[in-house]
């Protein structure tokens, strides 16, 4: 009883996603976002940093090894770690080509410390940059767009 | 046997994210983040899709893959989303060299409940755990002119590389088309 006990209570602080390697089936649809801009709120809300205002700098990030993260409807991010058999997520071409688009994605989700984690098995839907925000924000940061000629 | 049983029970509940201070020691620079907390702490480096998944690349992924910091004293995943550099460049290049290994970082660490960020790092320099010297997470531009030598020029690295040139020139700026954004950008700069 007592070694039961002791296991128990050893076993108690390891994160349950340690102990499962199973992930839970989902779908999800959501737009591909850079996830550094998003978190740190260094060029603004989360507004002004999806959607058509921000794609060039998703591109930027994307290319540049950021985590790209699937902004879902549910307003939570899931930090993508492969799609379609890509496990680019350090910059790779399958993530740089959805940069702010919103995508209906099937995969197997992930809980690990307060973040969700997503392996995309297939790409069901993409619909597209659904985002049309430039308007109202002009690019973000300012100088995505160089000034024509220049 | 009681009180081995109550410090661990208690230990266990003192482990949920952001709950501990990581910022003794710590000589990180400000970036003047809203939710920024400086945070040195020792950690093992590692792939992961692997931590999660158990599909486990020798190399952890050679450089493709992001990398995580399982941090030492409390086995609490941190997700290192950006390097040193002001450069829209991320950690998994800096991290690489020290797969597998116990390392110390110095850097600072995201925790907005608004955003539901937590565990979300900038790291500003690593070392081995035993080494004296650190190594700034600073080397990602310098690894990206390396393997593009094609696109050595003037400018940022970011106006020069291939990837992202042929996404602009063939989507625009905004993603919507080139054609389709060119009253957009004219009536920008007038």
């Amino acid at each position: 009883m007592r070694m039961r006990l002791l296991t128990a209570a050893l076993l108690l602080p390891m994160p349950m996603a340690a102990l499962a390697a199973e992930g839970e089936r989902i779908q999800v649809r959501g737009e591909i976002i850079d996830t550094w801009c998003y978190y740190s709120g260094v060029m603004g809300g989360p507004d002004a940093v999806t959607g058509t205002a921000h794609h060039t700098c998703a591109l930027w990030c994307s290319a540049g090894g950021i985590p790209v993260g699937l902004l879902g409807e549910d307003g939570q991010v899931y930090m993508v770690l492969k799609i379609k058999g890509d496990d680019g997520s350090a910059g790779g071409d399958t993530q740089l080509r959805l940069a702010s688009h919103e995508i209906t994605a099937d995969g197997l989700l992930y809980h690990r410390d307060g973040l969700n984690y997503l392996v995309v098995e297939d790409v069901v839907t993409d619909h597209g940059i659904t985002k049309l925000n430039h308007e109202d924000y002009g690019p973000v940061p300012p100088f995505a767009i160089p000034k024509p000629g220049k | 046997m009681k009180n081995v049983l109550m410090t661990l029970a208690l230990t266990a509940l003192a482990l949920p994210a952001g709950a501990q201070d990581f910022s003794q020691g710590s000589e990180a620079k400000t970036w003047n983040l809203y939710a920024e907390q400086p945070a040195r702490f020792e950690a093992k480096v590692v792939d992961i899709l692997c931590e999660l998944t158990g599909d486990c690349p020798a190399d952890c992924g050679g450089g493709a893959r992001q990398m995580g910091l399982l941090r030492d004293v409390d086995n609490v995943l941190v997700y290192p989303n950006k390097n040193a550099q002001a450069a829209f460049t991320g950690a998994a290049v800096e991290l690489l060299p020290f797969c597998g290994r116990q390392v110390e970082v110095d850097g600072l660490l995201i925790e907005d409940p608004d955003l539901k960020a937590t565990n979300i790092y900038l790291v500003q320099k690593i070392r081995a755990v035993g080494d004296a010297e650190w190594t700034a997470a600073n080397r990602w531009t310098a690894e990206w002119a390396k393997n593009h030598p094609e696109a050595a020029g003037k400018g940022p690295w970011f106006r020069r590389d291939p990837r992202v040139k042929a996404e602009i020139a063939a989507d625009g700026y905004t993603g919507i088309g080139v054609e389709e954004e060119q009253q957009f950008i004219k009536e920008l700069f007038e």
